[in-house]
């Protein structure tokens, strides 16, 4: 069951201190219950900006998104019932302990009083939080912080999570036990969005991934097709020999662009390209 | 690099303006004060005289006196039973003298009653001798009774001790060196004042000033600091996305924001009137120990009800300054930029927190609707226990200050749905790109921003303008060169540089377009029909904020000199110049850039209140604001600014022809007799064609509306050119 679908998604910003650009481009897939989709790409990618889309935090310029079958744009509150959104800033409020912090967050999601505090216990011991309940978050390691966020992601039970780069800025340790529950929730049945620039992460989690530079799928599919198709089994390099090809044609078109735009002729060129004519 | 090198320049100037501009509602209070007793001080003292003397005349509120004889009955009581000579055994003493003194204030229907009690200076004789009984009898008392629990009373009994103090220093010294006496033999009357209200009462009117002044700053640092935190602070922790992925809806975190921050605004100053309270109860006690004549005898203790009439403003005003905080603080990317937010935001509600301490500013229905001012003003008359003012200002003073705070919630709202604003990185802007920016993306029309920041630069512009030139003389040719300087170097000036530089097209960015010949018409009409009405407004609009003495000698200085110059070079300069310059600049430029993302109410408002600031004196700024809220509807139906110069000019030339009709021998025509009459101050339009002028007007305005609504009336998107790529091809092709 496909509960991700993503067709044509499309961000554009126009901010007034710069030129317009494309943030994400006719970016498609789909994932299912039980399955780890992951958005691979360098910074910049665009992949924060996709999965903002799907949090119902950003609004796409154009394109649709599905998740449980719920648009997006059209039915944001159901589409924020049914996920659990993880970024990559460990977002916890300073003055309140563990256990305050994914309370407040299970009342937010209206799970009910009696629900909520048997589903905290559980969570607490599965995430191996229950030393630190009583914490406040001004006090605790990057690793803590990750597991309230992932515990307060995980309150209300949602089909669907999102993981924004989970793992930067994490020890060894607390990587390994974040894979860990990554893992555990697949097996439980999750379908689980995670964007990363890491290989090893991909290889270890990812059922199936995207790779993405500025905006744009480079490919996608399974590891084992991506790695028949481009004949290699060292996946960072085939990560990076995409990309590197990706901005080298990139270089040519805007070389091209700088060509007609001095004839006259209307055409994308960015300001900053070097080694105009 | 907005905050440090925009900011600076542009809040000042502007500051500066709102003030000048409150600066002008001074309101000329009227004071009934009687006076009893000695007719000859009254009639021959010159203190008549020095109320009129222009110097006087500007800068006191005009005074309404009532004479009562020394034979008359009110004198008579008033011997007999305040005892206004020494000797007098039936004078009544305590509550009872009091509750007399109320009653006479009520029956004599005056502010304060001044008692004479033999203070001569007749006219022929030498005031005083070095005879001991004379000089004795020119130091009785002079007796002033009030209620200084009333303002009013206040204001009559300050008025009274500058009068009494000017007629010594000026008439009697004059006086007696007329009559070559010595000056130190006459010693002024000391003056015995008989207030009925209670010392606590008069206290109490002390804290009444200042404390909702401190209240206010408080509550605004109270509500700005949390504000900061929960939007800026969040933003920097990341939890704003969270929340903002979470089921609760934008309004709903806004509101729950909002009341997290107005508790914390109220805590803070709740917080701080309690350590007050405590410390002055404190202080005052101690200082008033023993000594009666001490510079804190105006001070005492804070009373509970005042503590309660300033928890009543608190609670208001505390939601209102949050949902301004709340909204300003969300612009903030960092908590470091939120700082430099607080500044503006206390210099803009300055002035509305200083103009209720202003002496002869009232409750009235005119500042009841100004915000903050009209709730400072409420609270200050329930302290001073004018209930019955102050409950029949409640509901006016109530719906502006919800209408306020449920206005600067939308707009807090509006911003946490903004994605450029919850998600904008830190300003990475440099000069270099800035400039780039602006020159090789110029868009078809000037964004919001830009076009804001024109009519702002415009405003900064004629605060200075008109300052340096408020200090030339005043005649027809300073007057009209200041007026051309103005319109076209720094009105029509700034727009035009800014269309040339910040677009690509000027023609399209001043909105200049070929109006149908039925809409100029219709325009043309209209102006004539509503200028009636407009008339009516203006005349309500300066009943309730009348403008103080110094500005309306000034505009009548104006109107004579217009008088005495040609007609035509008038409506020239005054007429067609300012009303084609303000034209192109405000529902040319401004209402082209406010358009964007179809922002029609944003562009006729904003507009309209660009336009109506740009008039130097309130009352014409409420009024221009108003017609311009009109004009920018007109400009947006009929999709181009020539309609609206055509109303602008007809309305401007009927103004000044009848501004200026009291110094011309203007003939009305027999058949215009039924629309136009002459009166004192000119010609003057009927009753009768204020009602069918109004009823035309009425009835063009709807068939205007119907027919303009078939065109299509909104240019193309600016932004989403923007959005479709960065130069799009017809962009190209118009290159200027």
């Amino acid at each position: 069951m496909e509960l991700v679908q993503v067709k044509n998604l499309r961000k554009s910003y126009a901010d007034y201190q710069r030129d317009p650009f494309v943030a994400v481009e006719s970016l498609s897939f789909s994932a299912k219950a039980g399955e780890v989709f992951g958005l691979l790409g360098p910074n910049g990618a665009g992949k924060t900006t996709a999965l903002r889309i799907l949090a119902t935090v950003l609004q796409p310029t154009s394109g649709q998104a599905f998740i449980s079958n719920f648009d997006v744009v059209s039915q944001a509150e159901m589409v924020r019932c049914s996920i659990g959104f993880v970024s990559n800033n460990t977002a916890i409020y300073e003055r309140m302990t563990a256990w305050e912090m994914v309370e407040f967050f299970g009342r937010l999601y209206c799970v009910p009083i009696s629900r909520l505090r048997e589903r905290m216990e559980s969570l607490f011991v599965q995430l191996k939080m229950t030393d630190f309940r009583d914490c406040p978050g001004a006090r605790m390691s990057t690793g803590m912080k990750q597991k309230v966020s992932i515990a307060r992601a995980l309150i209300h039970d949602p089909p669907v999570l999102i993981f924004d780069e989970p793992t930067l800025g994490l020890d060894v340790l607390a990587t390994r036990a974040l894979h860990q529950i990554i893992i555990d929730l697949r097996d439980q049945g999750k379908c689980i969005l995670f964007s990363t620039h890491i290989m090893r992460e991909v290889e270890r989690l990812c059922d199936r991934v995207a790779i993405m530079n500025r905006g744009q799928v480079l490919d996608s599919g399974s590891l084992p097709e991506l790695s028949d198709r481009h004949k290699t089994s060292d996946f960072e390099e085939l990560f990076y020999q995409l990309i590197m090809a990706s901005e080298q044609s990139r270089s040519k078109a805007a070389t091209r662009g700088i060509w007609f735009e001095d004839l006259g002729v209307p055409g994308v060129a960015p300001m900053n390209t070097a080694g105009g004519m | 690099m907005f905050t440090i090198c925009v900011l600076p320049l542009l809040l000042y100037p502007l500051t500066g303006l709102m003030m000048l501009q409150l600066a002008q509602v001074k309101t000329p209070q009227r004071i009934f004060i009687s006076v009893v007793g000695d007719s000859e001080w009254f009639q021959d003292s010159g203190a008549r005289e020095s109320i009129r003397s222009p110097d006087t005349a500007n800068q006191q509120p005009s005074i309404l006196w009532t004479h009562h004889a020394s034979d008359s009955p009110l004198a008579i009581e008033i011997d007999r039973k305040l005892g206004t000579h020494s000797s007098d055994s039936e004078s009544i003493q305590g509550e009872q003298r009091n509750r007399l003194i109320e009653d006479l204030l009520l029956r004599s229907q005056a502010d304060a009653i001044l008692v004479l009690r033999g203070q001569h200076i007749e006219g022929n004789q030498e005031p005083v001798s070095a005879d001991s009984e004379n000089a004795k009898a020119g130091n009785t008392p002079l007796l002033v009774l009030s209620n200084q629990r009333l303002e009013r009373s206040r204001t009559a009994v300050m008025q009274l001790q500058s009068l009494i103090h000017k007629w010594h220093h000026h008439y009697v010294r004059q006086h007696l060196e007329k009559k070559q006496i010595a000056q130190d033999l006459w010693q002024p009357p000391p003056i015995e004042h008989s207030d009925i209200a209670p010392v606590e009462v008069k206290q109490a009117v002390v804290w009444s000033r200042i404390l909702p002044l401190i209240l206010l700053v408080w509550a605004l640092t109270g509500a700005f600091y949390p504000a900061i935190d929960l939007c800026a602070g969040e933003k920097e922790r990341g939890t704003l996305e969270t929340l903002l992925s979470s089921p609760a809806t934008r309004k709903e975190i806004v509101w729950g924001k909002l009341l997290t921050i107005t508790c914390f605004s109220v805590m803070t100053a709740v917080l701080n009137l309690i350590s007050m309270v405590v410390t002055t109860g404190f202080v005052f006690r101690k200082a008033m120990d023993g000594t009666s004549d001490n510079p804190l005898s105006g001070f005492g203790p804070i009373s509970l009800d005042l503590i309660l009439w300033l928890m009543v403003l608190v609670i208001p005003m505390s939601a209102m300054f949050s949902a301004l905080a709340l909204a300003v603080a969300s612009l903030a990317r960092s908590s470091k930029e939120g700082q430099y937010y607080l500044m503006p935001l206390i210099l803009v509600g300055f002035p509305l927190v200083m103009l209720p301490v202003m002496p002869g500013i009232t409750l009235s229905s005119g500042t009841s609707i100004v915000p903050v001012t009209g709730a400072v003003l409420l609270s200050r008359a329930f302290m001073d226990g004018e209930y019955g003012t102050a409950l029949m200002y409640l509901p006016s003073v109530a719906c502006v200050t919800i209408l306020c705070c449920l206005l600067a919630t939308r707009w807090a709202v509006r911003q946490f749905e903004n994605e450029s604003v919850l998600f904008s990185d830190v300003d990475k802007g440099s000069m270099k790109g800035w400039v780039v920016r602006f020159w090789m993306h110029r868009t078809e029309y000037p964004t919001a921003t830009e076009s804001v920041l024109c009519g702002l630069s415009i405003l900064v512009a004629l605060f200075f303008g008109r300052l340096a030139m408020a200090s030339q003389e005043l005649n027809w040719g300073t007057f009209a060169t200041s007026t051309i300087v103005i319109q076209i170097g720094l009105m029509l000036g700034p727009a035009l540089i800014m269309a040339v530089m910040l677009t690509r097209s000027v023609p399209r960015s001043l909105r200049l377009t070929v109006p149908r010949f039925s809409e100029l018409l219709a325009c043309g009409l209209l102006a004539v029909y509503l200028h009636p009405t407009y008339v009516q407004f203006a005349a309500f609009i300066s009943h309730e904020y009348p403008l103080g003495p110094e500005t309306t000698q000034s505009l009548h200085q104006i109107d004579a000199i217009l008088g005495s110059v040609p007609l035509w070079s008038v409506l020239l300069v005054l007429a067609v110049l300012p009303a084609l310059c303000e034209e192109v600049v405000f529902r040319g430029f401004v209402f082209a850039g406010l358009l964007e993302n179809k922002g029609v109410l944003r562009a006729v408002i904003g507009s309209a209140v660009l336009f109506g600031l740009s008039h130097g004196v309130l009352q014409q700024t409420v009024c221009a604001t108003a017609t311009g809220l009109l004009l920018g509807w007109l400009a947006y139906r009929t999709a181009g600014i020539a309609c609206t110069c055509l109303f602008h000019v007809i309305h401007n030339s009927i103004s000044m022809t009848l501004a200026t009709s009291s110094s011309r021998s203007i003939e009305i025509p027999t058949w215009m007799n039924w629309a136009l009459s002459k009166t004192e101050s000119g010609v003057a339009y009927t009753d009768a064609w204020n009602t069918v002028s109004l009823i035309l007007a009425v009835t063009l305005f709807a068939a205007l509306a119907l027919q303009s609504g078939k065109r299509s009336i909104l240019p193309s998107n600016s932004l989403s050119e923007e959005i479709a790529g960065p130069v799009a091809p017809d962009i190209v092709i118009g290159t200027s």
